[in-house]
């Protein structure tokens, strides 16, 4: 990694963490860069959140370092933040209006800003004629739809988005899409964490896979793909392809009738074909390379380091 | 600080307008109207505007005497009894007083009335107008000094306390304030705890963490409800002096009420160190449980050890400066309280003033230094309390080490 640079938004370096006897984080190291939609994945409990909180300086790291906005992170850089966190909540017993215009006061704006800024979120997010409802009274969606408001109302260079589409029915998954897609394109940095990898696959541009503490995969989607294209095929045809060497994991069939494979890390293509033709109980109508999404390539990823481990 | 003067205003509002507030803020003033009310309406309901009679056979009561009371027409005179009776029972007087012929020997004065007997005002104008005429042809200022009577006044050896018998009710304040200056402290720290605990239960805390330290937030937090405090103080103050003020027109006892001036200077000094003490105790409680209602029950037992000095109250008044009088008042919780009450009922000596007041401002300051560690190390810990070793890692500035690992760790 190279060293320390005020050209990018976020610069985390071999974080270590532990509770207890609990290593939470072990070695994870990324970057973030402005204009960017950055991904955080990982299975649950992988430390994706506590790395966040110690991007974030919620936590202090046991090792490594963080710079945001090239440097450790002080009062004043936290008014260019805007955090969304899993664990979602407002005040429930105040009402929404005079809620969010407090949070945005809170990051630096003043307050008729801060009203006109929560006025034009309100009004987007269909939450305006709710404004002075408590928000207990809201529903989860708009509960979720104002948390939005409090990390988007001061506008934040640095957007920490923590599964940011839960709780939200697809019209306003498209709309909270968009919204962080306008964040990137205006130049600012957004930082995802979700499960949804087609979300991922669809906005992210680099991510960083975090496994057990670990970042065990790290650069551009689009390379990462390329990278392990050869590592799903799509088969038609009958019999048990769950139970086959090299296969870590079989879908079964969608739409198109085929089955998805995913392929053990060093496996090949090849060799599943050698395998699955000279099965007695397996016939195959069709079998084809495939395209390798995100989902297979975080199976092959997180289930090849847990094989790796067991083995170890 | 901006940040900590908003997160102050925030809690200021969003308690001052919460019903239950209103409700323990009004109550008091309320009380004091009411009870003013069913003074006047009393007053009122007594009141009977027909003049008194008297029959002055002993040749007592003087023209001049009768003219320097009250109203003129107050009292009016009858040659005999007869005359007088046929008057009261005519309706044209409310009740007239009799002077026999041996009234300078014997004293006696009788009082005819039909049904009730005319109040105290009157009755006292007429002892005024007796007293005037017995004492017709003495100077003035002798007149004037037996007619107020003896005023007695006790006084320390000090000199720093009195008690004159013309404001016993100085004797009652102190008390009065005590009581009220500690519910006040009470119900603002359990404010302050319901408020710590808010970002919990709610959880803000991450948002909060992100947009401003955890000092000026709790800063702000105790500021805002310190704020709270004074504010309902200030209504009750205001009404006990509106109070007091058409109460002394009332009630003549009233209008001996001085401003206590050394007392207020105590109440000053002890208020902030007090509040400072109970509202670290509560921040501290709001940090370690994760749950309201917990906290409120160890909050009830602290608010106990704040309140001990009304439990022993009876060994308070009957020896003031006893052991256990001066060791409540060197004990921080209970020292306020203590040297309020003990503060009607004798001197406290200055020496257990002073240290008194040094032992409450350094648990004051601890509790506040413990407090912002313990809420530093609690308020990312949702849905369970923060154990012990935690709380006594975050106490020795350490992370709290098992804090995140039961469950917390969200991904």
């Amino acid at each position: 990694m190279n060293p320390l640079d005020s050209h990018t938004t976020v610069q985390v370096e071999r974080l270590k963490k532990s509770f207890g006897a609990v290593q939470a984080v072990v070695d994870v190291s990324f970057e973030v860069y402005p204009g960017e939609v950055f991904g955080l994945l990982g299975p649950n409990g992988a430390g994706k959140t506590t790395s966040i909180r110690m991007m974030l300086d919620i936590f202090r790291p046991d090792a490594g370092r963080v710079a945001v906005f090239g440097g450790p992170m002080d009062e004043a850089k936290k008014n260019r933040i805007g955090y969304m966190p899993e664990e979602r909540g407002l005040y429930r017993d105040l009402r929404l209006e005079p809620t969010l215009v407090y949070l945005a006061t809170l990051k630096g704006l003043s307050e008729p800003a801060a009203k006109g800024e929560v006025t034009g979120w309100l009004k987007r997010l269909d939450l305006y004629e709710h404004r002075s409802k408590r928000i207990q009274e809201l529903s989860k969606g708009m509960q979720q739809k104002a948390q939005l408001i409090a990390t988007l109302a001061h506008s934040p260079d640095l957007l920490v988005v923590d599964e940011p589409f839960s709780g939200l029915d697809p019209l306003n998954t498209r709309l909270v899409k968009q919204i962080i897609q306008e964040q990137a394109d205006a130049g600012k940095t957004v930082v995802m964490s979700t499960h949804q990898m087609y979300q991922v696959e669809a906005m992210c541009n680099r991510i960083v896979l975090i496994d057990r503490g670990h970042s065990v995969l790290y650069g551009r989607v689009d390379e990462i793909k390329r990278r392990f294209a050869g590592h799903a095929v799509s088969v038609a045809g009958s019999g048990d392809f769950a139970h086959v060497p090299g296969v870590l994991e079989a879908r079964p069939p969608g739409e198109n009738g085929a089955w998805r494979l995913a392929l053990q890390p060093g496996a090949e293509p090849r060799d599943l074909l050698r395998t699955l033709a000279s099965r007695p109980d397996v016939s195959i109508d069709r079998f084809e390379v495939a395209e390798a999404s995100l989902d297979d390539i975080f199976i092959t990823v997180v289930q090849g380091q847990r094989a790796e481990a067991s083995d170890a | 600080m901006r940040k900590a003067w908003l997160v102050a205003r925030h809690e200021y509002l969003t308690m001052v307008r919460k019903r239950s507030f209103a409700l323990a803020t009004l109550a008091f003033p309320v009380l004091i109207a009411a009870f003013l009310a069913l003074t006047i309406f009393l007053a009122l309901g007594r009141s009977d505007d027909r003049p008194l009679g008297y029959v002055d056979l002993a040749g007592v009561l003087t023209d001049e005497a009768r003219q320097a009371g009250a109203a003129d027409d107050a009292f009016i005179p009858f040659a005999s009894e007869a005359a007088a009776l046929a008057a009261l029972q005519a309706g044209r007087i409310q009740a007239y007083y009799l002077l026999p012929a041996g009234y300078r020997e014997s004293g006696a004065v009788q009082l005819t009335a039909l049904s009730e007997a005319p109040p105290d005002s009157a009755q006292r104008a007429f002892d005024a107008m007796l007293r005037a005429s017995l004492l017709a042809g003495q100077p003035l200022a002798v007149q004037q000094r037996l007619a107020d009577g003896v005023n007695l006044t006790v006084r320390s050896i000090d000199g720093r306390r009195e008690f004159s018998q013309s404001n016993f009710i100085n004797l009652l304040l102190p008390f009065a304030a005590g009581f009220f200056f500690v519910y006040a402290v009470l119900s603002s720290a359990g404010y302050l705890l319901q408020a710590v605990a808010t970002e919990k239960e709610n959880r803000t805390v991450e948002i909060m963490a992100t947009t401003l330290s955890p000092d000026h937030l709790i800063a702000g937090k105790a500021a805002g409800l310190l704020a709270v405090a004074l504010t309902q103080l200030a209504v009750w103050v205001a009404a006990l002096v509106l109070g007091l003020a058409v109460g002394a027109a009332l009630e003549p006892a009233l209008r001996a009420v001085e401003v206590p001036w050394t007392l207020l200077a105590v109440i000053l000094l002890y208020f902030l160190p007090s509040f400072a003490l109970i509202g670290g105790m509560m921040i501290a409680i709001g940090s370690v449980f994760s749950e309201m209602q917990q906290g409120q029950q160890v909050a009830g037992i602290l608010n106990l050890l704040f309140m001990a000095p009304f439990f022993v109250l009876i060994v308070l008044f009957a020896n003031p400066d006893g052991p256990m009088a001066v060791g409540m008042t060197l004990f921080p919780t209970t020292s306020f309280l203590t040297v309020l009450i003990r503060w009607g009922l004798t001197t406290i000596p200055a020496w257990q003033l002073a240290l008194s007041w040094l032992l409450l401002t350094l648990s004051a300051a601890a509790s506040v230094w413990a407090a912002a560690r313990i809420y530093r190390a609690g308020m990312l810990h949702y849905g369970q309390r923060l154990s012990g070793p935690a709380i006594r890692a975050a106490l020795r500035g350490q992370a709290p080490a098992d804090e995140l690992a039961r469950g917390h760790t969200s991904s």
